[in-house]
């Protein structure tokens, strides 16, 4: 568990480290919907980017104008700064328009900074729309994105690199699930810290050492007593996050646990399986765009909120807490709605507005999720008397 | 929302007024003089249009039809479809479907108003919008929300040509209102034949969409009237573009606002074809009488708005271009890319053709024609890719001899405001100056125009351009 902590909390953690001493490549991706069994094909380490450990914006400012959300500022400092030069390749994706704008702000940024742009740079153009032509259009990109690395990196993706590497990853989306089981039982014995942490390292650790790790402490949860002190049962969900220490801030001296999640570096990405019968790239296809829950999705909200139910229902929630990151507007509006919605069927919620890197207004956040964990002492619905 | 603001239909209000406004000309001298007396906060764009002359009068007169037409939807049997100015109202009025524009009723009702749209947008804030969402759709759509409106039907946008805000709004729109939604949904590339076959596609379920949701069949045959309509709009538009491109030019700044309004509210409408035709006539009359176009006289300056001009309270904007002789080569909404306009031809693969010989064909004409509307033809891919942003806006400024490049947005403009300041400074690199004006184009609170005077001031100045 501790391996999955420092890899959540590290850029340069030590399974890279690793695997850079043997000189393989990496390539990092910026969305959720890249397809990262691709990589893990052709013996590419695929990497979710994040931009943690930033500590300034001067670089992210200077390109990005000034109503930007700041995660892709983040972004952008940290490959400025150079903390992404053992990159061997970029994927970026339209997931939204501050994301797909990294595109140019990265390559402008190159012709001021040495070095920062690594030799592969690609932009992955994620259809908006999973039916029909969206879907035609999503796996030819994903065909020209196989073209690509294959030419660039000089290797062969055949179908069955492809079913070896969806079979790898599945191995680690079924292992998740069942810890996720364990979480959102009534009586957990993982924190939801943990397990985030857990989701967030396998976007960027080996996925065969991850497998492996997974397993040894699924193991060891088996053996675990219950969590103690949880009487507050919370979900979490809203714009991308990859920092356990927000999930912290709501379990750390209080007698609450978030015991579900529905975010872009959690279990929803990582907990269902690929079809492994189908073609390799449909079922790809079909996995990363058309069961996406991103909001970019337009005009799926109700079946994203048929999501969030069926999961409180199966966690058991007490309260919601929907969090959105600053000028991100696809959930700000969408927690609106999420509220308007769930607070009509008796379910609490709390909407929180924060900023994306480090928790500078970790105690504005606090005392706000504070008097929400007061609020649901007051008429809980699911929480056990332990 | 304040209960008295609730107290009147929004669509009744704004078109009731236009439609008084139109009708001022036709009163003496002394009764016009009288009754500017009596709407001081209203009077700044009426004496704009009044005197603009047929084209500015026939303009409210038009956009208070578009409200009529609202108000009289329902009891006509026609659905009222909430759109976005980025889909092209061609085909709904081939299908008696209604079109409502929020981003075109916000910007008439921030110029109208003394206080703005500003109830409007803080009503959409009310309910749940953040208040970082694009002000030009929250300001109509919030009356839309607060039930103060037509009922709408049904809920059309553009992803993600235009910015995840504006669509993004559309959805909001569509749940909170419970309406049927459809998504018109672009790649990131123009012009190549991938693109343009997910543009058919994408429109061929669009129009399924549409037909399902009236009951109707689209009539191909009207489709192919409303396509003539547009074949002669855009001949006209293109001689507009050509006095546009003369210096001094006999086009006035405003004009560039009714040629865009015009179009996003009536193209494909004979209304619309009339306007334009005011237009032409009164800059070729300007143009024989060798009178100037802009009211201080001599034309001291030429600029590009590369992205939307600035809408609010009383036209200042247009206005401020008057007064300091600076002539309007237009933004980013005035252009239409028929194939024949001059700046197609330094764009290739930007422009669209009109074909009326099949139904397939006039279908795949209107795709491609709102394929090249304003944001989603333009910023939809990488800004320095070709024929987008960066190409374009070269390509105009060189074609229209513009001393400088302006970009005024919004701050929900999240698309835009993401890539505006390397593209500034590859513009700058080509020896143009640019200033990024930080404003909101619809809302005053954001910054006043006073300041937003003063910046500008401050960069003509400071740049040596006047």
């Amino acid at each position: 568990m501790q391996l999955f902590h420092d890899v959540a909390n590290q850029i340069k953690c030590q399974p890279l480290i690793d695997w850079k001493a043997l000189n393989r490549p990496v390539v990092g991706y910026t969305c959720s919907q890249v397809p990262a069994e691709i990589f893990h094909a052709a013996g590419i380490l695929p990497i979710r980017m994040r931009g943690i450990e930033t500590d300034g914006m001067d670089i992210g400012d200077a390109y990005y104008g000034p109503f930007i959300c700041s995660f892709p500022k983040c972004l952008l400092q940290l490959v400025g700064k150079g903390a992404y030069k053992f990159i061997d390749g970029a994927v970026i994706t339209p997931g939204c328009d501050a994301m797909r704008r990294l595109d140019e702000c990265w390559r402008k940024a190159g012709e001021d900074y040495d070095g920062i742009i690594p030799g592969f740079f690609y932009y992955f153009d994620v259809p908006h729309k999973a039916e029909g032509h969206g879907m035609e259009w999503f796996v030819e990109e994903i065909e020209y994105l196989i073209a690509e690395i294959e030419d660039y990196f000089k290797v062969t993706i055949t179908d069955e690199n492809l079913r070896a590497a969806i079979l790898e990853y599945n191995k680690g989306r079924r292992l998740l699930s069942e810890i996720e089981s364990m979480r959102t039982s009534e009586t957990p014995v993982v924190s939801g810290s943990d397990m985030f942490a857990a989701t967030i390292a396998g976007t960027v650790m080996p996925r065969a050492q991850y497998n492996e790790e997974l397993t040894q402490w699924m193991a060891s949860l088996s053996q675990s007593p219950p969590m103690e002190n949880v009487r507050k049962r919370i979900m979490l969900i809203g714009s991308i996050t990859d920092d356990p220490d927000l999930i912290r801030l709501i379990e750390t001296d209080t007698d609450a646990m978030v015991v579900a999640e529905n975010l872009c570096f959690g279990v929803r990405s990582e907990g269902r399986p690929v079809d492994e019968d189908a073609d390799p790239i449909s079922a790809l296809a079909e996995h990363y765009l058309g069961e996406s829950t991103c909001p970019r999705m337009y005009g799926r909200y109700k079946q994203r909120l048929a999501v969030l139910k069926e999961k409180i229902e199966q966690s058991h929630v007490d309260g919601v807490i929907m969090q959105n990151i600053r000028f991100c507007d696809l959930h700000g509006a969408e927690n609106a709605l999420f509220e308007k919605d769930l607070e009509a069927e008796g379910i609490p919620c709390l909407r929180l507005e924060r900023e994306y890197g480090p928790m500078i207004d970790k105690g504005r956040l606090k005392l706000r999720i504070n008097a929400f964990l007061e609020r649901l002492g007051r008429g809980r619905k699911y929480a056990s008397s332990n | 929302m304040r209960a008295a603001i609730k107290e009147y239909n929004y669509d009744w209000l704004m078109g009731s007024t236009l439609s008084a406004a139109a009708k001022f000309p036709a009163g003496t001298a002394k009764e016009i003089a009288w009754a500017y007396r009596y709407i001081p906060y209203f009077k700044g764009i009426v004496k704009n249009f009044v005197d603009a002359g047929p084209p500015g009068i026939y303009f409210m007169d038009l956009l208070a039809g578009y409200y009529q037409n609202i108000l009289d939807a329902h009891a006509q049997g026609k659905k009222i479809a909430a759109t976005t100015f980025c889909s092209s109202p061609v085909i709904f009025y081939a299908m008696d479907i209604v079109p409502l524009t929020f981003e075109v009723l916000t910007a008439i009702g921030a110029m109208v108003w003394k206080r703005g749209m500003f109830d409007y947008m803080d009503y959409c804030c009310e309910v749940g919008m953040p208040e970082t969402a694009c002000s030009s759709q929250r300001g109509a759509l919030g009356a839309y929300l607060a039930d103060m409106g037509e009922n709408i039907d049904i809920v059309l946008c553009d992803t993600p040509g235009v910015c995840d805000t504006n669509a993004n709004a559309f959805v909001f729109a569509a749940e909170y209102l419970d309406k049927p939604f459809f998504q018109l949904n672009y790649p990131s590339t123009l012009g190549d034949s991938r693109s343009q076959a997910y543009h058919v596609k994408d429109f061929q379920a669009m129009i399924r969409f549409l037909e399902e949701q009236t009951g109707k069949k689209i009539d191909y045959d009207r489709l192919a009237e409303n396509l003539k309509e547009v074949e002669a709009q855009d001949a006209i538009t293109a001689d507009l573009e050509d006095m546009l491109m003369m210096v001094p030019t006999p086009i006035p700044p405003i004009y560039t606002l009714m040629i865009y309004a015009g179009r996003f509210c009536f193209a494909g409408h004979p209304g619309y074809t009339r306007l334009l035709e005011l237009l032409r006539d009164e800059a070729q009359k300007r143009m024989a009488a060798g009178v100037p176009a802009l009211k201080a006289g001599a034309e001291n300056l030429r600029v590009l708005m590369c992205y939307i001009d600035h809408y609010t309270v009383d036209i200042n904007f247009y206005n401020y271009l008057e007064e300091r002789g600076i002539a309007n080569a237009g933004s980013i909404l005035t252009r239409n890319f028929r194939d024949y306009n001059p700046y197609c031809q330094a764009l290739e693969g930007s422009c669209y053709g009109v074909d009326l010989s099949s139904p397939e064909a006039m279908l795949d004409t209107v795709a491609q024609m709102n394929a090249r509307l304003p944001m989603v033809r333009s910023i939809r891919g990488p800004y320095d890719q070709h024929g987008m942003w960066l190409d374009e806006c070269l390509a105009l400024a060189r074609l229209y001899s513009v001393d400088c490049i302006i970009y005024n947005g919004t701050p929900g403009c999240r698309n835009t405001w993401g890539m505006v300041k390397p593209f500034a400074r590859d513009i700058e690199k080509q020896g143009i100056p640019v200033h990024i004006m930080n404003d909101d184009a619809f809302d005053d609170r954001v910054e006043s125009w006073e300041a937003t005077r003063e910046r500008l001031d401050e960069f003509f100045t400071v740049r040596g351009l006047l």
